[in-house]
């Protein structure tokens, strides 16, 4: 019944930030980066085009957006375009990637092997939460149309999936009674805080998403820590970061 | 008559069609010649090819609800009466393959009216996972979504199966299943003595 007030320090401080590393590298996902603002600043002909990739899949759906759209709403030539990239897929990816990178980003800036499971759990899905508020377009293309847009950007999404299970799994390092909790408990945790996520945003509430940080975190901590410290958790979540309350 | 079971082809035919060549890839000619349908026929029903999938996707799903809804109606209490209705759901999917893909796996490629389909389907489970919050000791204190992400656990592995090509195998998946569905309302101590009951 007692909070976890520790991780098993089995591994000193650098190894575990190394952990994380590796795991994105593993998944071969681009190295985290948490400097893209919305709307980005665009240094280059290349970056415009990501972002309006992004805009017109978000306000027009993948399979309807053309290569004439987004090259209208980057101002950018088909001719520059074409230099760039192969083709819608080959841009769509690349923002993909670029958005996949802000999240594994803002993970690994709240990342601290100091930190007990719990602790960093609350700290990442509050990080991952405020991301999408603050970057709607963004939030729409890597949650809802990555899976309409082909196998490449489908297996991103997948990885970065992958990456958050098994920080997940780490819950199970000093769990009550490990043998207890399936293998099926990672993944039916996060494709319950992916499925609210998803709902949000389809329905337009982007920039409420914080406030659903108490659901996430309950959730997300259930099977490893139990009913009761779960909800605790979902409270302390809700405490630490009052945008939840609003 | 005869326009309601052309209608009942074409439906049959959307399904089998997105779910062979993907609904980017589907012609209206694919659906009229699988649903041994004219051209003429087609477009006295549906618009465009969007309208035809999202209706083989409504009668698909509204096939699903009432059979999950039919076997939650049983008899006992509510863990129990989910396992039923979850039995009923796995063992209509691995019955029809094709169904499965196009209702949990395929939708989103239809773009954001599917999807939208897609959650309002999701929805009708809502009231028969609400109950587990009258049944659950700690119903009250529980976080407000907890419905949708329990109906999101359930529909989340239950898609990893049919993409990884186990559709016929989903009934063998009922504990893991029934677990995602129980634990949120009631805790994985007490959801997995409920799913060891039987």
């Amino acid at each position: 019944m007692s909070p976890r007030s520790s991780v098993n320090g089995k591994a000193s401080s650098s190894d575990r930030t190394k952990e994380l590393d590796e795991l994105i590298e593993q998944e071969q996902l681009p190295a985290g980066r948490a400097d893209l603002a919305e709307p980005p600043v665009a240094h280059s002909q290349r970056e415009r085009l990501l972002v309006a990739v992004a805009q017109t899949t978000a306000e027009k759906g993948y399979n309807a957006t053309t290569i004439g759209d987004v090259c209208t709403a980057a101002g950018v030539s088909r001719a520059t375009f074409y230099e760039l990239f192969k083709d819608k897929e080959d841009c769509f990816h690349a923002a993909m990637e670029l958005s996949l990178a802000d999240a594994m980003g803002s993970i690994v800036a709240v990342y601290s092997p100091d930190k007990p499971w719990a602790t960093m759990v609350r700290d990442a899905a509050a990080a991952f939460l405020e991301l999408l508020a603050a970057r709607p377009t963004f939030a729409r293309m890597a949650m809802i149309e990555a899976p309409a847009s082909g196998e490449r950007a489908f297996q991103l999404y997948a990885s970065g999936k992958r990456v958050l299970q098994s920080l997940l799994e780490r819950g199970r390092e000093d769990p009550v009674e490990e043998e207890a909790i399936p293998t099926s408990a990672a993944r039916a945790a996060l494709a319950a805080a992916e499925s609210l996520i998803v709902g949000q945003i389809l329905t337009g509430n982007t920039a409420r998403l914080p406030e659903l940080l108490p659901d996430v975190v309950y959730i997300t901590t259930l099977p490893y820590l139990g009913q009761e410290e779960a909800l605790r958790q979902a409270r302390e979540a809700e405490r630490e970061h009052p945008a939840a309350d609003r | 008559m005869i326009a309601r079971s052309q209608r009942e082809r074409l439906l049959d035919a959307a399904i089998d069609v997105v779910a062979e060549k993907g609904y980017a890839k589907t012609t209206i000619a694919d659906l009229t010649r699988e649903a041994g349908i004219s051209r003429t026929t087609f477009y006295e029903m549906y618009p465009d090819k969007e309208a035809c999938f999202l209706a083989a996707y409504d009668a698909a799903a509204d096939v699903l609800a009432r059979r999950v809804a039919a076997a939650f109606e049983a008899e006992g209490e509510w863990p129990a009466r989910t396992r039923a209705g979850l039995e009923a759901l796995l063992g209509s999917l691995a019955a029809e393959p094709a169904v499965a893909r196009l209702a949990l796996v395929d939708f989103g490629a239809a773009g954001p009216s599917a999807q939208r389909r897609y959650r309002a389907a999701l929805q009708r489970m809502t009231p028969l996972f609400d109950e587990g919050r009258d049944f659950a000791p700690e119903g009250r204190r529980l976080p407000p979504n907890t419905s949708r992400m329990a109906i999101g656990a359930v529909v989340g592995l239950i898609a990893d199966e049919i993409e990884a090509g186990r559709t016929e195998k989903l009934p063998d998946r009922l504990p893991d299943v029934l677990l995602a569905a129980l634990s949120p309302y009631l805790g994985p101590e007490a959801a997995t003595s409920e799913v060891e009951k039987r």
